[in-house]
Protein backbone atom coordinates (compact mmCIF):
# COMPACT_ATOMS: atom_id res chain seq x y z
CA UNK A 1 0.00 0.00 0.00
CA UNK A 2 2.72 2.50 0.96
CA UNK A 3 5.00 0.97 -1.63
CA UNK A 4 2.34 2.72 -4.31
CA UNK A 5 1.74 6.07 -2.79
CA UNK A 6 5.91 6.41 -2.44
CA UNK A 7 6.26 5.95 -6.49
CA UNK A 8 4.44 9.40 -7.00
CA UNK A 9 2.98 7.61 -9.51
CA UNK A 10 -0.59 8.56 -11.06
CA UNK A 11 -2.35 6.95 -14.07
CA UNK A 12 -2.60 9.10 -16.98
CA UNK A 13 -6.12 9.70 -17.76
CA UNK A 14 -8.33 9.20 -20.85
CA UNK A 15 -8.54 11.65 -23.76
CA UNK A 16 -6.31 14.11 -22.21
CA UNK A 17 -4.34 15.18 -25.73
CA UNK A 18 -2.36 17.83 -23.91
CA UNK A 19 -1.18 15.88 -21.68
CA UNK A 20 0.12 13.17 -23.76
CA UNK A 21 2.43 16.71 -25.58
CA UNK A 22 3.19 18.40 -21.86
CA UNK A 23 2.88 17.29 -18.60
CA UNK A 24 0.80 20.21 -17.24
CA UNK A 25 -0.07 20.94 -20.67
CA UNK A 26 -3.84 20.93 -19.56
CA UNK A 27 -3.34 23.20 -17.24
CA UNK A 28 -1.25 25.64 -19.18
CA UNK A 29 -3.71 25.60 -22.25
CA UNK A 30 -6.65 27.02 -19.86
CA UNK A 31 -4.61 29.34 -18.31
CA UNK A 32 -3.43 30.46 -21.99
CA UNK A 33 -7.16 30.96 -23.32
CA UNK A 34 -8.50 32.49 -20.32
CA UNK A 35 -5.57 35.16 -21.10
CA UNK A 36 -6.49 35.21 -24.73
CA UNK A 37 -10.48 36.12 -23.70
CA UNK A 38 -9.15 39.01 -21.49
CA UNK A 39 -6.55 40.21 -24.13
CA UNK A 40 -9.96 39.96 -27.04
CA UNK A 41 -12.33 41.47 -25.23
CA UNK A 42 -10.35 43.96 -22.95
CA UNK A 43 -7.89 44.94 -25.20
CA UNK A 44 -10.24 47.43 -26.99
CA UNK A 45 -11.04 49.15 -23.97
CA UNK A 46 -7.65 49.40 -22.74
CA UNK A 47 -6.45 50.98 -25.61
CA UNK A 48 -9.51 53.62 -26.16
CA UNK A 49 -8.48 54.51 -22.68
CA UNK A 50 -4.75 55.04 -23.38
CA UNK A 51 -5.59 56.90 -26.64
CA UNK A 52 -7.95 59.43 -24.61
CA UNK A 53 -5.18 60.53 -22.20
CA UNK A 54 -2.66 60.66 -25.22
CA UNK A 55 -1.08 64.52 -26.12
CA UNK A 56 -2.63 65.20 -29.98
CA UNK A 57 0.79 64.62 -31.31
CA UNK A 58 1.44 61.51 -29.31
CA UNK A 59 -1.44 59.45 -30.37
CA UNK A 60 0.04 58.56 -33.86
CA UNK A 61 3.06 57.24 -31.97
CA UNK A 62 1.17 55.48 -29.29
CA UNK A 63 3.60 52.22 -29.03
CA UNK A 64 6.91 55.08 -28.13
CA UNK A 65 5.74 57.87 -26.36
CA UNK A 66 5.03 57.90 -22.72
CA UNK A 67 3.54 61.47 -22.29
CA UNK A 68 0.35 61.28 -20.71
CA UNK A 69 -1.94 64.09 -19.91
CA UNK A 70 -5.74 64.69 -19.61
CA UNK A 71 -6.42 68.05 -21.37
CA UNK A 72 -8.20 65.72 -23.86
CA UNK A 73 -11.07 65.29 -21.74
CA UNK A 74 -10.98 69.45 -20.89
CA UNK A 75 -10.51 70.58 -24.48
CA UNK A 76 -13.66 68.13 -25.21
CA UNK A 77 -15.64 69.22 -22.52
CA UNK A 78 -15.30 72.74 -23.50
CA UNK A 79 -17.06 72.22 -26.34
CA UNK A 80 -21.43 73.24 -25.93
CA UNK A 81 -22.30 70.24 -27.88
CA UNK A 82 -20.65 67.54 -25.82
CA UNK A 83 -22.29 68.59 -22.84
CA UNK A 84 -25.48 69.59 -24.47
CA UNK A 85 -25.39 65.95 -25.58
CA UNK A 86 -24.25 63.95 -22.73
CA UNK A 87 -27.04 65.78 -20.46
CA UNK A 88 -29.76 65.01 -23.14
CA UNK A 89 -28.55 61.60 -23.37
CA UNK A 90 -28.91 61.30 -19.56
CA UNK A 91 -32.25 62.96 -19.42
CA UNK A 92 -33.85 60.50 -22.12
CA UNK A 93 -32.39 57.50 -20.80
CA UNK A 94 -33.81 58.01 -17.62
CA UNK A 95 -37.17 59.32 -18.44
CA UNK A 96 -37.88 56.09 -21.25
CA UNK A 97 -36.35 53.57 -18.49
CA UNK A 98 -38.81 54.75 -16.33
CA UNK A 99 -41.95 54.88 -18.80
CA UNK A 100 -40.79 51.72 -20.34
CA UNK A 101 -40.95 49.65 -17.12
CA UNK A 102 -44.48 51.52 -16.16
CA UNK A 103 -46.15 50.70 -19.55
CA UNK A 104 -44.77 46.83 -20.08
CA UNK A 105 -44.80 45.60 -15.99
CA UNK A 106 -48.63 45.74 -16.63
CA UNK A 107 -48.98 44.04 -19.95
CA UNK A 108 -46.14 41.75 -18.74
CA UNK A 109 -48.71 40.79 -15.63
CA UNK A 110 -51.61 40.66 -17.82
CA UNK A 111 -49.54 37.92 -19.87
CA UNK A 112 -48.62 35.94 -17.24
CA UNK A 113 -52.05 35.75 -15.22
CA UNK A 114 -54.55 35.42 -17.72
CA UNK A 115 -55.19 33.22 -20.53
CA UNK A 116 -58.04 33.21 -23.38
CA UNK A 117 -57.81 35.40 -26.58
CA UNK A 118 -57.02 38.39 -25.28
CA UNK A 119 -53.83 37.19 -23.97
CA UNK A 120 -53.33 35.08 -27.21
CA UNK A 121 -53.35 37.47 -29.30
CA UNK A 122 -51.38 40.25 -27.40
CA UNK A 123 -48.57 37.39 -27.09
CA UNK A 124 -48.43 36.71 -31.22
CA UNK A 125 -48.93 40.82 -31.65
CA UNK A 126 -45.71 41.09 -29.39
CA UNK A 127 -43.77 37.78 -30.63
CA UNK A 128 -44.39 39.93 -34.35
CA UNK A 129 -43.73 43.10 -33.54
CA UNK A 130 -40.34 41.95 -32.12
CA UNK A 131 -39.46 40.74 -35.59
CA UNK A 132 -39.85 43.52 -37.41
CA UNK A 133 -36.54 45.73 -37.67
CA UNK A 134 -36.56 49.25 -36.31
CA UNK A 135 -35.63 51.42 -39.53
CA UNK A 136 -39.17 49.90 -40.80
CA UNK A 137 -41.14 52.44 -38.36
CA UNK A 138 -38.60 54.84 -37.73
CA UNK A 139 -38.13 55.89 -41.24
CA UNK A 140 -41.99 57.09 -41.09
CA UNK A 141 -41.45 58.06 -37.73
CA UNK A 142 -38.76 60.98 -38.93
CA UNK A 143 -42.26 62.43 -40.64
CA UNK A 144 -44.89 61.06 -38.32
CA UNK A 145 -43.09 63.15 -35.77
CA UNK A 146 -42.65 66.68 -38.13
CA UNK A 147 -46.76 66.27 -38.16
CA UNK A 148 -47.40 66.16 -34.58
CA UNK A 149 -45.29 68.85 -34.46
CA UNK A 150 -42.54 66.60 -31.73
CA UNK A 151 -39.79 66.14 -34.12
CA UNK A 152 -36.18 67.44 -32.59
CA UNK A 153 -38.00 67.44 -29.06
CA UNK A 154 -37.46 65.59 -25.92
CA UNK A 155 -40.96 64.22 -26.11
CA UNK A 156 -39.94 63.04 -30.22
CA UNK A 157 -37.66 60.86 -28.90
CA UNK A 158 -38.69 59.69 -25.94
CA UNK A 159 -42.32 58.11 -26.88
CA UNK A 160 -40.36 55.94 -29.51
CA UNK A 161 -37.76 54.98 -26.88
CA UNK A 162 -41.06 53.59 -24.79
CA UNK A 163 -42.51 52.22 -27.90
CA UNK A 164 -39.11 50.41 -28.86
CA UNK A 165 -39.22 48.31 -25.88
CA UNK A 166 -42.45 47.44 -25.14
CA UNK A 167 -42.46 43.55 -27.05
CA UNK A 168 -39.11 42.56 -25.43
CA UNK A 169 -39.88 43.88 -22.22
CA UNK A 170 -43.71 42.78 -21.97
CA UNK A 171 -42.20 39.27 -22.74
CA UNK A 172 -39.76 38.97 -20.04
CA UNK A 173 -41.73 41.02 -17.45
CA UNK A 174 -44.20 37.98 -17.78
CA UNK A 175 -41.41 36.01 -17.28
CA UNK A 176 -40.31 37.81 -13.52
CA UNK A 177 -44.34 37.29 -12.55
CA UNK A 178 -44.21 33.65 -14.34
CA UNK A 179 -41.54 32.72 -11.22
CA UNK A 180 -44.08 34.46 -8.54
CA UNK A 181 -46.80 32.09 -6.87
CA UNK A 182 -49.78 33.28 -7.87
CA UNK A 183 -51.61 31.53 -4.62
CA UNK A 184 -50.94 34.78 -2.72
CA UNK A 185 -52.58 37.29 -4.55
CA UNK A 186 -55.65 35.26 -4.75
CA UNK A 187 -55.36 34.88 -0.68
CA UNK A 188 -55.26 38.61 -1.15
CA UNK A 189 -58.39 38.72 -3.28
CA UNK A 190 -60.02 36.75 -0.87
CA UNK A 191 -59.08 38.92 2.19
CA UNK A 192 -60.84 41.72 -0.25
CA UNK A 193 -58.21 43.30 -1.72
CA UNK A 194 -58.95 44.67 -4.96
CA UNK A 195 -57.35 42.95 -8.29
CA UNK A 196 -55.38 46.34 -8.71
CA UNK A 197 -54.36 46.17 -5.11
CA UNK A 198 -53.60 42.00 -5.35
CA UNK A 199 -51.06 43.07 -8.30
CA UNK A 200 -49.54 46.76 -6.94
CA UNK A 201 -48.86 44.94 -3.47
CA UNK A 202 -48.94 41.86 -3.51
CA UNK A 203 -47.10 40.72 -7.15
CA UNK A 204 -45.56 43.61 -7.75
CA UNK A 205 -42.83 43.56 -4.67
CA UNK A 206 -41.94 40.42 -5.64
CA UNK A 207 -40.71 41.04 -9.03
CA UNK A 208 -39.07 44.17 -7.95
CA UNK A 209 -35.17 42.13 -8.40
CA UNK A 210 -36.26 41.05 -11.74
CA UNK A 211 -37.42 44.97 -12.57
CA UNK A 212 -34.79 46.37 -11.06
CA UNK A 213 -32.11 44.42 -13.28
CA UNK A 214 -33.89 45.68 -15.82
CA UNK A 215 -34.17 48.83 -15.45
CA UNK A 216 -30.36 49.08 -15.44
CA UNK A 217 -30.32 47.46 -18.75
CA UNK A 218 -33.03 49.33 -20.35
CA UNK A 219 -31.13 52.75 -18.97
CA UNK A 220 -27.69 51.48 -20.57
CA UNK A 221 -29.79 50.28 -24.15
CA UNK A 222 -31.18 54.15 -24.22
CA UNK A 223 -27.85 55.77 -23.63
CA UNK A 224 -26.05 53.65 -26.46
CA UNK A 225 -29.18 53.94 -28.60
CA UNK A 226 -28.26 55.21 -32.26
CA UNK A 227 -30.58 54.47 -34.92
CA UNK A 228 -33.41 56.12 -33.73
CA UNK A 229 -31.27 59.16 -32.22
CA UNK A 230 -30.28 59.78 -35.80
CA UNK A 231 -33.24 59.73 -37.58
CA UNK A 232 -35.66 61.67 -34.94
CA UNK A 233 -32.97 64.47 -33.86
CA UNK A 234 -31.55 67.42 -35.42
CA UNK A 235 -29.38 70.36 -34.02
CA UNK A 236 -32.00 70.99 -30.97
CA UNK A 237 -31.76 67.93 -29.24
CA UNK A 238 -27.94 66.66 -29.79
CA UNK A 239 -27.59 63.07 -28.11
CA UNK A 240 -24.13 61.68 -27.63
CA UNK A 241 -23.90 58.80 -29.92
CA UNK A 242 -24.61 61.15 -32.73
CA UNK A 243 -22.13 63.52 -31.91
CA UNK A 244 -19.51 60.64 -31.34
CA UNK A 245 -20.41 59.30 -34.95
CA UNK A 246 -20.34 62.80 -36.60
CA UNK A 247 -16.43 63.29 -34.98
CA UNK A 248 -15.76 60.09 -37.03
CA UNK A 249 -16.58 61.40 -40.03
CA UNK A 250 -15.60 65.28 -39.91
CA UNK A 251 -12.79 65.25 -37.37
CA UNK A 252 -11.64 61.74 -38.32
CA UNK A 253 -7.89 62.36 -37.42
CA UNK A 254 -8.53 63.49 -33.67
CA UNK A 255 -8.40 60.77 -32.46
CA UNK A 256 -7.42 61.25 -29.09
CA UNK A 257 -10.20 64.15 -28.69
CA UNK A 258 -12.68 61.13 -30.01
CA UNK A 259 -11.61 58.58 -27.57
CA UNK A 260 -11.88 60.84 -24.70
CA UNK A 261 -15.51 61.32 -25.40
CA UNK A 262 -16.31 57.66 -26.10
CA UNK A 263 -14.44 57.17 -22.63
CA UNK A 264 -16.41 59.39 -21.04
CA UNK A 265 -19.91 57.74 -22.59
CA UNK A 266 -18.52 54.55 -21.24
CA UNK A 267 -18.58 55.46 -17.91
CA UNK A 268 -21.70 53.92 -17.07
CA UNK A 269 -21.07 50.83 -18.77
CA UNK A 270 -17.74 50.33 -16.32
CA UNK A 271 -19.76 51.08 -13.24
CA UNK A 272 -22.84 48.58 -14.42
CA UNK A 273 -19.85 45.88 -15.51
CA UNK A 274 -17.91 46.34 -12.32
CA UNK A 275 -20.78 46.72 -9.42
CA UNK A 276 -24.02 45.72 -10.94
CA UNK A 277 -22.54 42.76 -12.54
CA UNK A 278 -24.89 40.14 -10.39
CA UNK A 279 -28.21 42.29 -11.50
CA UNK A 280 -27.80 42.39 -15.73
CA UNK A 281 -27.16 38.54 -15.04
CA UNK A 282 -30.35 38.61 -13.46
CA UNK A 283 -31.90 40.69 -15.35
CA UNK A 284 -30.66 39.01 -18.76
CA UNK A 285 -32.04 35.41 -18.31
CA UNK A 286 -34.77 35.41 -21.44
CA UNK B 1 -71.80 51.74 -0.53
CA UNK B 2 -74.44 52.18 2.10
CA UNK B 3 -75.49 48.60 3.91
CA UNK B 4 -74.49 45.69 2.08
CA UNK B 5 -75.34 43.23 4.76
CA UNK B 6 -78.97 43.06 4.42
CA UNK B 7 -78.77 41.63 1.05
CA UNK B 8 -75.87 39.76 1.01
CA UNK B 9 -77.07 37.09 3.44
CA UNK B 10 -80.51 35.46 1.61
CA UNK B 11 -80.60 33.93 -2.33
CA UNK B 12 -77.08 32.17 -2.59
CA UNK B 13 -77.46 30.12 -5.89
CA UNK B 14 -78.56 32.92 -7.80
CA UNK B 15 -75.95 35.36 -6.17
CA UNK B 16 -73.05 33.49 -6.71
CA UNK B 17 -74.06 33.45 -10.44
CA UNK B 18 -74.80 37.10 -10.82
CA UNK B 19 -70.99 37.34 -9.17
CA UNK B 20 -68.96 35.42 -10.92
CA UNK B 21 -70.81 36.74 -14.00
CA UNK B 22 -69.76 40.37 -12.54
CA UNK B 23 -66.39 38.58 -11.61
CA UNK B 24 -65.76 38.04 -15.30
CA UNK B 25 -66.57 40.95 -17.06
CA UNK B 26 -64.44 42.88 -13.97
CA UNK B 27 -61.59 40.24 -14.92
CA UNK B 28 -62.11 41.25 -18.99
CA UNK B 29 -62.22 45.37 -18.04
CA UNK B 30 -58.98 44.81 -15.88
CA UNK B 31 -57.23 43.22 -18.15
CA UNK B 32 -57.79 45.48 -21.17
CA UNK B 33 -57.03 48.25 -18.53
CA UNK B 34 -53.24 46.02 -17.93
CA UNK B 35 -52.86 46.25 -21.40
CA UNK B 36 -54.26 49.44 -22.72
CA UNK B 37 -50.80 51.38 -21.95
CA UNK B 38 -48.61 49.07 -24.01
CA UNK B 39 -51.19 48.80 -26.56
CA UNK B 40 -51.80 52.21 -27.50
CA UNK B 41 -47.98 53.20 -27.30
CA UNK B 42 -47.80 49.77 -29.87
CA UNK B 43 -50.46 51.38 -32.36
CA UNK B 44 -49.34 55.09 -32.43
CA UNK B 45 -45.67 54.84 -32.68
CA UNK B 46 -44.93 50.80 -34.63
CA UNK B 47 -48.42 50.02 -36.22
CA UNK B 48 -49.79 53.77 -37.75
CA UNK B 49 -45.79 54.65 -38.94
CA UNK B 50 -45.38 51.14 -40.43
CA UNK B 51 -48.97 51.90 -42.28
CA UNK B 52 -47.62 55.23 -43.29
CA UNK B 53 -44.78 53.61 -44.26
CA UNK B 54 -46.55 50.84 -46.50
CA UNK B 55 -48.84 54.26 -47.85
CA UNK B 56 -45.45 55.77 -48.71
CA UNK B 57 -43.84 52.79 -50.71
CA UNK B 58 -46.34 53.35 -53.00
CA UNK B 59 -46.13 56.85 -53.58
CA UNK B 60 -43.82 59.35 -55.53
CA UNK B 61 -42.43 60.78 -52.30
CA UNK B 62 -38.94 62.30 -52.47
CA UNK B 63 -37.91 64.51 -49.89
CA UNK B 64 -36.66 67.37 -51.94
CA UNK B 65 -40.00 67.37 -54.27
CA UNK B 66 -42.90 65.44 -52.53
CA UNK B 67 -45.53 64.78 -55.03
CA UNK B 68 -46.89 61.68 -53.33
CA UNK B 69 -48.23 60.60 -56.46
CA UNK B 70 -49.22 57.24 -56.55
CA UNK B 71 -46.63 55.00 -58.48
CA UNK B 72 -48.00 51.14 -57.39
CA UNK B 73 -45.41 49.19 -57.14
CA UNK B 74 -42.54 51.19 -59.18
CA UNK B 75 -40.62 51.01 -56.14
CA UNK B 76 -40.40 47.81 -54.84
CA UNK B 77 -39.89 46.49 -58.61
CA UNK B 78 -36.73 48.94 -58.75
CA UNK B 79 -35.10 47.41 -55.32
CA UNK B 80 -35.87 44.00 -56.15
CA UNK B 81 -33.93 44.33 -59.43
CA UNK B 82 -31.04 46.47 -58.31
CA UNK B 83 -28.10 45.12 -58.40
CA UNK B 84 -26.52 46.75 -55.55
CA UNK B 85 -29.72 45.11 -53.10
CA UNK B 86 -29.50 41.48 -55.09
CA UNK B 87 -25.83 40.57 -55.35
CA UNK B 88 -24.24 43.29 -52.41
CA UNK B 89 -26.79 43.67 -49.99
CA UNK B 90 -28.87 41.05 -49.14
CA UNK B 91 -25.62 38.84 -49.67
CA UNK B 92 -23.84 41.08 -47.37
CA UNK B 93 -26.73 40.68 -44.30
CA UNK B 94 -27.38 37.40 -44.80
CA UNK B 95 -23.50 36.65 -43.94
CA UNK B 96 -23.38 38.48 -41.42
CA UNK B 97 -26.06 36.86 -39.73
CA UNK B 98 -24.63 33.55 -40.52
CA UNK B 99 -20.91 34.32 -39.60
CA UNK B 100 -21.96 36.67 -36.59
CA UNK B 101 -24.73 33.93 -34.98
CA UNK B 102 -22.60 30.84 -35.76
CA UNK B 103 -19.03 32.59 -34.51
CA UNK B 104 -20.65 33.91 -31.31
CA UNK B 105 -22.67 30.70 -30.95
CA UNK B 106 -19.24 28.47 -30.69
CA UNK B 107 -17.29 31.34 -28.67
CA UNK B 108 -20.28 31.73 -26.12
CA UNK B 109 -20.39 28.19 -25.50
CA UNK B 110 -17.11 27.92 -25.10
CA UNK B 111 -16.33 30.64 -22.77
CA UNK B 112 -19.69 29.51 -20.89
CA UNK B 113 -17.76 26.38 -20.12
CA UNK B 114 -14.62 28.07 -18.82
CA UNK B 115 -17.03 30.14 -16.53
CA UNK B 116 -18.48 27.78 -15.34
CA UNK B 117 -15.35 26.08 -13.93
CA UNK B 118 -14.10 27.96 -10.46
CA UNK B 119 -10.56 28.75 -11.04
CA UNK B 120 -8.37 32.14 -10.17
CA UNK B 121 -9.26 35.45 -11.21
CA UNK B 122 -12.79 34.05 -12.24
CA UNK B 123 -14.83 37.19 -10.96
CA UNK B 124 -12.66 39.50 -13.26
CA UNK B 125 -12.97 37.28 -16.64
CA UNK B 126 -16.37 37.27 -15.82
CA UNK B 127 -16.26 41.34 -15.37
CA UNK B 128 -14.57 41.64 -18.29
CA UNK B 129 -16.43 39.04 -20.19
CA UNK B 130 -19.94 41.64 -19.51
CA UNK B 131 -18.56 44.56 -20.43
CA UNK B 132 -18.85 44.12 -24.00
CA UNK B 133 -22.58 44.08 -23.61
CA UNK B 134 -22.81 47.29 -21.95
CA UNK B 135 -20.53 49.39 -24.36
CA UNK B 136 -22.44 50.75 -27.25
CA UNK B 137 -22.20 49.99 -30.49
CA UNK B 138 -20.81 52.85 -31.89
CA UNK B 139 -18.15 53.30 -29.25
CA UNK B 140 -17.16 49.84 -29.71
CA UNK B 141 -17.31 50.49 -33.74
CA UNK B 142 -14.84 53.30 -32.74
CA UNK B 143 -12.47 51.65 -31.34
CA UNK B 144 -12.48 49.05 -33.71
CA UNK B 145 -12.16 51.77 -36.39
CA UNK B 146 -8.84 53.04 -34.47
CA UNK B 147 -7.33 49.68 -33.78
CA UNK B 148 -7.65 48.66 -37.22
CA UNK B 149 -6.45 52.33 -38.78
CA UNK B 150 -4.09 51.70 -41.92
CA UNK B 151 -1.50 54.10 -41.11
CA UNK B 152 -1.36 54.64 -37.01
CA UNK B 153 -3.35 51.57 -35.78
CA UNK B 154 -2.43 49.35 -33.05
CA UNK B 155 -3.13 46.19 -35.86
CA UNK B 156 -0.49 47.87 -38.63
CA UNK B 157 1.99 48.22 -35.91
CA UNK B 158 2.02 44.45 -34.68
CA UNK B 159 1.82 43.59 -38.41
CA UNK B 160 4.93 45.95 -39.63
CA UNK B 161 6.80 44.75 -36.46
CA UNK B 162 6.35 40.95 -37.84
CA UNK B 163 7.96 42.12 -40.78
CA UNK B 164 3.80 41.43 -42.86
CA UNK B 165 3.15 43.63 -45.53
CA UNK B 166 0.25 46.46 -44.79
CA UNK B 167 -3.30 45.39 -45.43
CA UNK B 168 -5.39 48.48 -46.32
CA UNK B 169 -8.51 47.31 -43.38
CA UNK B 170 -11.01 50.04 -44.24
CA UNK B 171 -10.53 50.54 -48.27
CA UNK B 172 -11.57 46.65 -49.53
CA UNK B 173 -14.68 45.24 -49.40
CA UNK B 174 -13.41 42.08 -47.79
CA UNK B 175 -11.07 43.58 -44.67
CA UNK B 176 -13.69 45.90 -43.77
CA UNK B 177 -16.64 43.34 -43.85
CA UNK B 178 -14.40 41.12 -41.58
CA UNK B 179 -14.05 43.61 -39.23
CA UNK B 180 -17.49 44.35 -38.94
CA UNK B 181 -18.23 41.10 -38.40
CA UNK B 182 -15.45 40.94 -35.46
CA UNK B 183 -17.07 44.16 -33.70
CA UNK B 184 -20.49 42.25 -34.00
CA UNK B 185 -19.25 39.05 -32.32
CA UNK B 186 -17.04 41.24 -30.12
CA UNK B 187 -20.12 43.10 -28.71
CA UNK B 188 -22.64 39.93 -28.77
CA UNK B 189 -20.92 36.91 -27.61
CA UNK B 190 -21.01 37.61 -23.97
CA UNK B 191 -24.60 37.77 -24.61
CA UNK B 192 -24.40 34.01 -25.66
CA UNK B 193 -22.32 33.47 -22.70
CA UNK B 194 -24.11 34.76 -20.13
CA UNK B 195 -27.60 32.75 -21.67
CA UNK B 196 -25.46 29.58 -22.40
CA UNK B 197 -23.65 29.72 -18.58
CA UNK B 198 -27.05 29.80 -16.91
CA UNK B 199 -28.60 27.38 -19.20
CA UNK B 200 -25.37 24.90 -18.29
CA UNK B 201 -25.79 25.78 -14.80
CA UNK B 202 -29.44 24.60 -14.80
CA UNK B 203 -28.85 21.08 -16.44
CA UNK B 204 -29.74 18.17 -14.17
CA UNK B 205 -26.63 16.14 -12.85
CA UNK B 206 -27.56 12.97 -13.15
CA UNK B 207 -26.49 12.09 -16.40
CA UNK B 208 -23.28 13.17 -15.81
CA UNK B 209 -23.49 10.84 -12.94
CA UNK B 210 -24.13 8.23 -15.41
CA UNK B 211 -21.62 9.08 -18.06
CA UNK B 212 -18.92 9.17 -15.62
CA UNK B 213 -19.40 6.11 -14.57
CA UNK B 214 -19.53 4.69 -17.94
CA UNK B 215 -15.79 6.45 -18.15
CA UNK B 216 -17.04 8.78 -21.26
CA UNK B 217 -14.14 10.66 -22.24
CA UNK B 218 -14.79 14.84 -22.11
CA UNK B 219 -15.33 15.27 -25.28
CA UNK B 220 -18.32 12.78 -25.69
CA UNK B 221 -19.87 13.62 -22.81
CA UNK B 222 -20.01 17.16 -24.33
CA UNK B 223 -21.51 15.98 -27.68
CA UNK B 224 -23.39 13.44 -25.85
CA UNK B 225 -25.08 14.80 -22.80
CA UNK B 226 -24.31 18.74 -22.58
CA UNK B 227 -25.04 19.58 -25.94
CA UNK B 228 -28.64 17.23 -26.41
CA UNK B 229 -30.04 19.09 -23.16
CA UNK B 230 -28.66 22.55 -23.75
CA UNK B 231 -30.29 22.59 -27.45
CA UNK B 232 -33.92 24.14 -26.21
CA UNK B 233 -31.80 27.48 -24.88
CA UNK B 234 -29.33 27.39 -27.90
CA UNK B 235 -32.50 26.95 -30.32
CA UNK B 236 -33.72 30.39 -28.18
CA UNK B 237 -30.43 32.11 -28.59
CA UNK B 238 -30.01 31.38 -32.31
CA UNK B 239 -33.98 33.01 -33.41
CA UNK B 240 -33.43 35.98 -30.79
CA UNK B 241 -29.79 36.37 -32.18
CA UNK B 242 -30.67 36.30 -36.16
CA UNK B 243 -33.95 38.35 -36.02
CA UNK B 244 -31.35 41.03 -34.50
CA UNK B 245 -28.40 40.73 -36.35
CA UNK B 246 -30.40 41.35 -39.46
CA UNK B 247 -31.13 44.86 -38.68
CA UNK B 248 -27.55 46.03 -37.56
CA UNK B 249 -27.12 49.27 -38.29
CA UNK B 250 -24.62 51.26 -36.15
CA UNK B 251 -21.58 49.01 -36.32
CA UNK B 252 -21.69 49.21 -40.06
CA UNK B 253 -22.25 52.54 -40.14
CA UNK B 254 -19.61 53.93 -37.88
CA UNK B 255 -16.85 51.20 -39.19
CA UNK B 256 -17.56 51.85 -43.07
CA UNK B 257 -20.61 53.36 -43.55
CA UNK B 258 -21.38 51.05 -46.24
CA UNK B 259 -18.60 51.64 -48.26
CA UNK B 260 -15.89 51.20 -49.59
CA UNK B 261 -18.51 52.35 -52.69
CA UNK B 262 -21.60 50.88 -50.63
CA UNK B 263 -19.85 47.18 -50.89
CA UNK B 264 -20.27 46.70 -47.48
CA UNK B 265 -23.88 47.65 -47.30
CA UNK B 266 -26.78 46.06 -45.09
CA UNK B 267 -29.84 46.31 -45.23
CA UNK B 268 -30.86 48.60 -42.49
CA UNK B 269 -27.82 50.84 -44.08
CA UNK B 270 -29.69 50.38 -47.42
CA UNK B 271 -33.29 51.54 -46.92
CA UNK B 272 -31.57 54.64 -44.39
CA UNK B 273 -28.69 55.80 -46.97
CA UNK B 274 -32.68 55.29 -50.12
CA UNK B 275 -34.28 57.72 -47.88
CA UNK B 276 -32.05 60.36 -46.78
CA UNK B 277 -28.77 60.19 -48.85
CA UNK B 278 -30.33 59.76 -51.56
CA UNK B 279 -33.36 61.66 -50.81
CA UNK B 280 -36.21 59.34 -52.02
CA UNK B 281 -38.23 58.57 -48.89
CA UNK B 282 -40.74 56.31 -51.04
CA UNK B 283 -37.98 53.89 -52.02
CA UNK B 284 -36.61 53.67 -48.40
CA UNK B 285 -39.96 52.51 -47.16
CA UNK B 286 -40.17 49.92 -49.93
CA UNK B 287 -36.81 48.97 -49.27
CA UNK B 288 -37.28 48.69 -45.46
CA UNK B 289 -40.88 46.80 -45.78
CA UNK B 290 -38.96 44.51 -48.18
CA UNK B 291 -36.54 43.93 -45.09
CA UNK B 292 -39.22 43.37 -42.99
CA UNK B 293 -40.85 40.46 -45.00
CA UNK B 294 -37.38 39.06 -45.53
CA UNK B 295 -36.84 38.42 -41.68
CA UNK B 296 -40.17 38.17 -40.84
CA UNK B 297 -40.75 34.70 -42.99
CA UNK B 298 -36.69 34.17 -41.96
CA UNK B 299 -37.77 34.54 -38.69
CA UNK B 300 -41.02 32.31 -38.82
CA UNK B 301 -39.34 29.34 -40.62
CA UNK B 302 -36.17 29.48 -38.44
CA UNK B 303 -38.65 29.13 -35.77
CA UNK B 304 -40.50 26.20 -37.02
CA UNK B 305 -37.28 24.12 -37.89
CA UNK B 306 -35.53 24.50 -34.95
CA UNK B 307 -38.69 23.31 -33.01
CA UNK B 308 -38.87 20.61 -35.07
CA UNK B 309 -35.26 20.24 -34.87
CA UNK B 310 -35.68 20.05 -30.77
CA UNK B 311 -38.73 17.82 -30.86
CA UNK B 312 -36.56 15.03 -32.75
CA UNK B 313 -33.82 15.01 -30.40
CA UNK B 314 -36.41 14.82 -27.42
Amino acid sequence: MSVATDTGYTPPKRGSFLDALAPGGKRAFFLLSVLGVLLIFAFPVFWLVLTSMRPAWGVYYVHRGLEFTLGNYLEVLEQEVVVHAFFNSFVIATLSTFFSLTVTVTSGYMLSRFTGKLANAWFGTIYIFRTIPYITWVLPLYFVTQWWGIFDTYLGLLLPHIAVHICFFSWLMKGFFDGIDPSMESAALIDGCTRWGAFLRVALPSALPGIAALSILCWLWTWNEFLFALILTSHNTPMITVVMAQFVSELGTEWNLMSATAVMAMVPALIVAIFGQKYVVRGLKV
Amino acid sequence: MGTPGPDKAPGKPGKSFALRWLALNEKTRFSLLLLAPSGIMLILFQIVPILIGANASFRDWSLYDPQRTWVGLQHYIYILTDPNFLYLVLPNTLLLMVSSVSIGLVLGLALAHMLNKHFFGHAIVQTVILLPLMVAPVIASMMMRWIFNDQFGVVAAVIGALGFGQIAWLSDRWPSFAIIVFTDVWLWTPWFTILLLAGLRSLPKEPYEAAAIDAASKWRVFTHVTLPMMRPIMAVCIVIRSIDCFRTFDQVWVISGGGPARQTEVFSIYAYTEAFVYLNFGRGTAAAIIGAIIIGTLGWGLYKLLNRFMEVSR
